[in-house]
């Protein structure tokens, strides 16, 4: 792509040699004046992204190095990475965090595992199939505090349908919202409901630039529906479900609203125990309910970081994998 | 190994108005190379898929062997395909392509590797069993797609023009390394080209289709030398076999004020309807006659090739007004004493050389 340029020295460094002047530097920022229009035309973007995302980002990283009141932002006092240490030394921190793990594989697994068996479906020409998937995009659709409330209702202990289906078959009632476990599990239900048809959406359109003769080979080689879907849909969609995974794992660090919304009256505590406090939970008490901003912007931070290693270690396999498969 | 057999098969698409393949009898003869061969749309593909299994089939029945396999899944019927655009596994690489379908069948891994190492030695492909397909090229991964077909050991080969997506020297040359690779297998074949000349020189017979319904079936040679109606007549050869049509007379047919001799029975029972008759003659089977003799033709374009020259010439309407057309003639002659452009030549079709056809059936006068 070359744009007619007028410019003096555009022109001249198209002309023949007066001795090209070596080295790279020259050269670079030729390249930096014959792309400017290029540059020109993505400025915006980058204009936006410096004022509402680059910079409160900074902001937030200053912040973090700072002892700092909600009341009072203006008298930070600099404590270098003290908010970082009590952190780690911070039990909530760690039980948030672990939290935050068994949420996020709980939702995360089954969510992509079932978009994937869905979109496999949804891609048979059945009728009615744009209906299908209008219906799957409607949870997504949805906000997360009317959802959320309705499967609250759901997991009631009390009139909730589910503990009434259990009593029907025989079970015991079970106090969802109490446990450990099973208020992480219906959590995590929620996660799954919301994002699964999402998920599934992309895989199809993935699994529509398969071509065919892929297929029809692969059934006169005697692979049955299931080995197509292992040897010829799984691999063609590997880069496709790499997306997803990193996708799903950036709202699962961030999960907020769900366990807030959970239990029914918006407490930041994730439970009277917090029992399904998250990280993103734990972050908005520490800024909000208790007003350390510090501490809250150490949190927000330390997400970040999380997000970064899981999301490089990824990364990093994949790659792997691709090298040896070469 | 196996015959094939297509009784009556026919295949009507969904919403189609009329069978994409319609009626189909075809006998291929154990270790046959049988070419499918026809214009774009005849339904070539859609036999193949019938025979593969890919595509239902409405009424009729195909047989492999003595087995009938109509309602047969693909799987079960013993065969191995080679698609036109390869439809190799991009994720895996030449070996693993080839192995795929012995690995789903379980066999077990150093059979398959002995098998795959075979086939890879066959078509040259051992310096590429470990690159995966886009890392090869066009030639190679058509021979990747043959060795897949290879390395099954099927009943029967389908192949679907396996060869147009290659430029037109690699062309000739694969075409004769199938042509005999299949013949050193002998394993039955069945080849889907709409190009006459591969359909030629590489079928033990040739089916021609036209709008899904065969033609004919037989050798090159009498595809050639008695084509069964005025279409395989004009499909087959290259350049097209001339067809004209003209009022029956004593002795022949009068085109453009003369008259072409046409022996006698063929001509009355050619012309037994409507006075007319259809003729055809081949480009390489027409000589220039001395001036008062043969047909005469006005010469358009001159095209030379070396070897040959071809004579793009007009015929022209008969000047009683009987014969309604002009037609274009297409004439073989010596390079160097080829006709200028605009000159007029006298043509006459050599001895047995001419094919007789009914105006109105279109079909072959004997
Ligand atoms: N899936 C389909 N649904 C409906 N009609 C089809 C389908 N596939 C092919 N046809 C029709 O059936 C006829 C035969 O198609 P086919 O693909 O067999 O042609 P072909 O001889 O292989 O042509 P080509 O040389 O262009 O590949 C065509 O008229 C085509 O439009
Ligand atoms: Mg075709």
């Amino acid at each position: 792509m070359t744009i007619a340029s007028d410019d003096p020295r555009v022109a001249a460094a198209a002309a023949p040699p007066p001795a090209p002047p070596p080295g790279p530097p020259v050269r670079r920022r030729r390249r930096l004046t014959r792309n400017r229009w290029g540059y020109a035309y993505v400025a915006p973007f980058f204009v936006l992204f410096a004022c509402f995302s680059l910079y409160p980002f900074l902001y937030t990283a200053w912040i973090s190095l700072h002892e700092v009141r909600l009341s009072d932002i203006d008298g930070a006092e600099f404590v270098g990475l003290g908010n970082y240490t009590a952190l780690l030394q911070n039990e909530f921190f760690w039980n948030a965090a672990r939290n935050t793990l068994t949420i996020g594989v709980l939702s995360t697994v089954p969510q992509l595992a079932m978009a994937l068996g869905l979109a496999h479906l949804l891609n048979y020409k059945l009728r009615g199939r744009t209906f299908y998937r209008v219906a799957m995009l409607m949870p997504y659709a949805t906000s997360i505090a009317a959802a959320t409330l309705v499967f609250a209702q759901l997991f009631g202990h009390d009139y909730g349908l589910i503990n009434t289906l259990l009593e029907a078959v025989g079970f015991d009632r079970v106090d969802w919202e109490s446990g450990t476990w099973t208020s992480q599990f219906a959590i995590s239900v929620i996660v799954t409901w919301r994002w699964t048809g999402y998920n599934a959406l992309i895989y199809l359109a993935a699994m529509q630039a398969i071509p065919g003769d892929l297929y029809e080979a692969a059934t006169l080689d005697g692979a049955s529906r299931w080995q197509q879907f292992l040897h010829v849909t799984i691999p063609a969609l590997k880069p496709t479900i790499l997306f997803t995974i990193v996708v799903s794992t950036i709202g699962a660090v961030q999960l907020f609203g769900e366990p807030l919304l959970f239990s029914g009256n918006g407490m930041t505590s994730g439970g009277v125990s917090n029992q399904y406090q998250t990280l993103g939970l734990l972050m908005y008490d520490q800024g909000w309910t208790n007003f350390h901003l510090g501490q809250a912007a150490a949190t927000a931070w330390a997400m970040f970081l999380i997000i970064l290693v899981v999301v490089g270690g990824y990364a990093l396999l994949a790659r792997r994998r691709a090298r040896a498969e070469r | 190994m196996a015959t094939v057999t297509f009784d009556s098969a026919t295949r009507m698409y969904p919403k189609a108005d009329r069978p994409a393949v319609d009626n189909l009898d075809l006998e291929i003869g154990d270790g046959e190379f049988l070419v499918l061969v026809g214009p774009s749309g005849c339904g070539k593909s859609t036999s193949l898929r019938m025979l593969a299994g890919l595509e239902e089939i409405d009424a009729g029945s195909i047989r492999i062997g003595d087995r009938d396999v109509s309602d047969a899944p693909p799987k079960d019927r013993d065969i191995a395909m080679v698609f036109q655009n390869y439809a190799l596994y991009p994720h895996m690489t030449v070996e693993q392509n080839m192995g795929f379908a012995l690995k789903i069948a379980g066999v077990a891994k150093d059979e398959i590797g002995r098998r795959v190492a075979e086939a890879a030695k066959i078509l040259d492909l051992e310096d590429y069993l470990l690159r995966r397909p886009k890392a090869l090229s066009g030639g190679q991964r058509q021979r990747v797609a043959m060795g897949r077909a290879i390395v099954r050991n099927p009943q029967v080969f389908l192949m679907d023009e396996p060869l147009s997506n290659l430029d037109a020297k690699l062309r000739v040359q694969t075409r004769t390394q199938i042509a005999a690779l299949q013949r050193r297998l002998a394993v039955t074949t069945v080849y889907v080209t709409h190009d006459q000349v591969e359909a030629m020189t590489m079928g033990d017979r040739v089916a021609v289709l036209r709008d899904g319904v065969l033609q004919q079936c037989d050798t090159p040679g009498a595809l050639y030398e008695r084509p069964a109606n005025t279409f395989v007549a004009g499909f087959i050869g290259s350049p097209a076999m001339n067809v004209v049509t003209g009022p029956a007379v004593d002795g022949g047919v009068r085109l453009a004020g003369a008259v072409l001799p046409v022996p006698r029975e063929k001509l009355a029972r050619a012309a037994a309807g409507t006075g007319r008759v259809t003729v055809g003659f081949r480009p390489e089977s027409l000589e220039t006659a001395p001036p008062g003799e043969g047909v005469p033709v006005v010469v358009n374009v001159v095209e030379q090739l070396g070897s040959d020259a071809f004579l793009y010439a007009t015929l022209g309407a008969d000047d009683d007004g009987d014969v309604l057309h002009t037609a274009d003639v297409v004439v073989r002659t010596e390079p160097r004493t080829a006709a200028a452009v605009g000159e007029t030549v006298h043509l006459r079709v050599r001895e047995d050389c001419l094919h007789v056809f009914d105006p109105v059936t279109q079909l072959r006068v004997d």
